[in-house]
């Protein structure tokens, strides 16, 4: 049986309801850290944390460099940065930052958080592609796949925003194509799981 | 032959020889090892030590090479990059990223137009070290907001960074238009109320900084691993270089830095560059703004256990 030690989300345009909607239906007691990369029209990501905040059980905030992950908290990737997972050893894991160039022409990038946080947690991680209209986050599942973590992407015809979760399931096979609600319930089914 | 001095010994190890499972490893844990050798590498051949730096945006842009080169496997780069300084260049290029922008991150140089240049006016003299200068756009972020404040003739920007071709960049201070408009922006949220676009010359095609604000920076080349303090100064600017080493790099880094401050002075760091555990490793620093990742060095250390005792 697997542990599963951390969840990822990607999201760009459209998400934020989305977004807001999983967030408000994990508890508090959540057993996993959630690290996000959101890209929203127009830099709205500045205040997108404590948006957020305001609806959630868990904590929101903005990631800081070398911050060490724990549950209870929900971390955002900061604007204009790449938000990575670091695994030394047996140190805990800790975010990383970079400024490194924008892939697919964005920074953050989901596909750098998504192949970061596989090679670290390989089978122990659980990747969710929401909404966009780009194709990030298509590369980073494909990881995620190959190292064997749980991959969710919502099902592109009931997403208004369908490239971003298209283009991931033509590159990559996942384990689950489904609606939002079935998102939630299977994110809040890891409680027993773990 | 060789004497054995234990023969069952001897059939024990062959046994083991012959059904010791080879550990599976999985492809990103075997180019984790690449990029230790290639660091090696690079450390042994050219003095350029990058072990300590964060291993996972490293390796990103190490991995990045491989297309670049059109190389299967990182380590088919080593034989070239040992014998071949052009290379080797290359490769340093991709692992110190230069990227910058004018005013990135507007509110904190807001922050610094409130906090820090008024409080560096009442200094006699002024010398900043601006450490990771990359192409040099913030340099001359500094050298307009120093220009905008009336401290330009008073001060000195020292700025520095690992990597020479960075600095010839810098020296140059020439840059696309097409960056322009968000540079502007960028200048118009840190509270500019100047027309932006005066700081430059247009020259074939490009945005060149004026001569003027060139003439109180100096650049040098210093690697913040292994070089050490230079001179005292009352400004410290270190911005998205940090986030580029890892933990222990990262603390030996700061104490430098902070080192190299004079009481009273300050230290702005990236905007997502938090210092953990501020007062319990840092005693003599303390925070200004925790959004724009200002601290300044401690006028007076507080007197402990001695002081209580008298
Ligand atoms: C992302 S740039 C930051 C540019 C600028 N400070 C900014 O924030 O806009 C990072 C810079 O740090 C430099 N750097 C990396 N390692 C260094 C080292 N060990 N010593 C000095 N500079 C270093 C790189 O060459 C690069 O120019």
């Amino acid at each position: 049986m697997t542990t599963y030690k951390l969840l990822v989300i990607g999201l760009s345009a459209g998400g934020y309801p989305l977004i807001k909607r999983i967030l408000q239906a994990l508890p508090k007691n959540y057993p996993l850290p959630v690290a996000i990369v959101a890209h929203l029209p127009g830099g709205d990501e500045s205040n997108l944390a404590q948006l957020l905040d305001a609806s959630a059980q868990l904590h929101v905030r903005m990631a800081t460099d070398k911050q060490v992950l724990a549950r209870g908290n929900v971390y955002l990737a900061p604007p204009g940065y790449h938000l990575l997972i670091e695994q030394n050893g047996d140190a805990p894991l800790a975010f990383a930052l970079s400024v490194d160039e924008p892939v697919k022409s964005v920074r953050p990038s989901i596909d750098v958080l998504f192949d970061s946080a596989a090679e670290a947690l390989e089978t122990s991680l659980i990747a969710v592609l929401l909404s966009g209209a780009n194709s990030d986050g298509a590369e980073g599942m494909a990881t995620v796949k190959k190292l064997g973590g749980l991959g969710m992407v919502l099902d592109p015809r009931l997403s208004e925003f369908s490239t971003m979760p298209e283009a991931a399931i033509k590159r990559v096979e996942v384990d689950y194509v489904v609606s939002l609600d079935e998102i939630i319930s299977l994110l809040l089914s890891v409680d027993e799981k773990s | 032959m060789l004497p054995l001095r234990n023969p069952q010994h001897f059939g024990c190890l062959l046994f083991h020889v012959d059904t010791m499972p080879l550990i599976k490893w999985k492809n990103h844990q075997t180019e984790n090892i690449e990029v230790s050798l290639m660091l090696s590498a690079l450390q042994q051949r050219y003095g350029y030590d990058f072990s300590g730096y964060a291993r996972a945006s490293l390796k990103r842009r190490l991995m990045a090479l491989t297309q670049y080169f059109e190389v299967a496997h990182l380590t088919e780069l080593i034989p070239a990059m040992l014998y071949d300084e052009a290379v080797a260049q290359t490769v340093i290029n991709s692992i110190s990223v230069p990227a910058s922008e004018f005013f990135r991150d507007g509110a904190v140089w807001k922050a610094v137009r409130e906090i820090v240049l008024p409080g560096l006016a009442s200094f006699p003299r002024i010398n900043i070290w601006q450490s990771g200068c990359g192409g040099g756009e913030e340099t001359y972020t500094l050298a307009i907001l120093l220009h905008e404040a009336g401290l330009a003739k008073r001060a000195r920007i020292y700025s520095s960074d690992i990597n020479p071709a960075f600095l010839d960049d810098a020296r140059a201070g020439c840059w696309s238009r097409r960056h322009l408009d968000d540079w502007r922006e960028n200048y118009r949220k840190s509270g500019g109320k100047q027309d932006f676009e005066q700081y430059f010359v247009a020259r074939d095609g490009e945005i060149c900084i004026r001569e003027e604000l060139k003439q109180s920076i100096e650049f040098i080349q210093h690697n913040l691993v292994t070089d050490q303090v230079f001179k005292e100064v009352q400004w410290v600017v270190c911005r998205n270089v940090l986030i580029y080493f890892g933990q222990e790099l990262q603390d030996s880094v700061l104490h430098l830095l902070s080192r190299s401050l004079e009481r009273g002075g300050y230290l702005l760091l990236g905007h997502a560059e938090k210092i953990m555990q501020l007062t319990e490793h840092y005693p003599d620093l303390e925070e200004l703004d925790d959004q724009a990742q200002l601290y300044r060095k401690k006028v007076c250390m507080i007197r402990s256990k001695v002081h209580d005792h008298l």
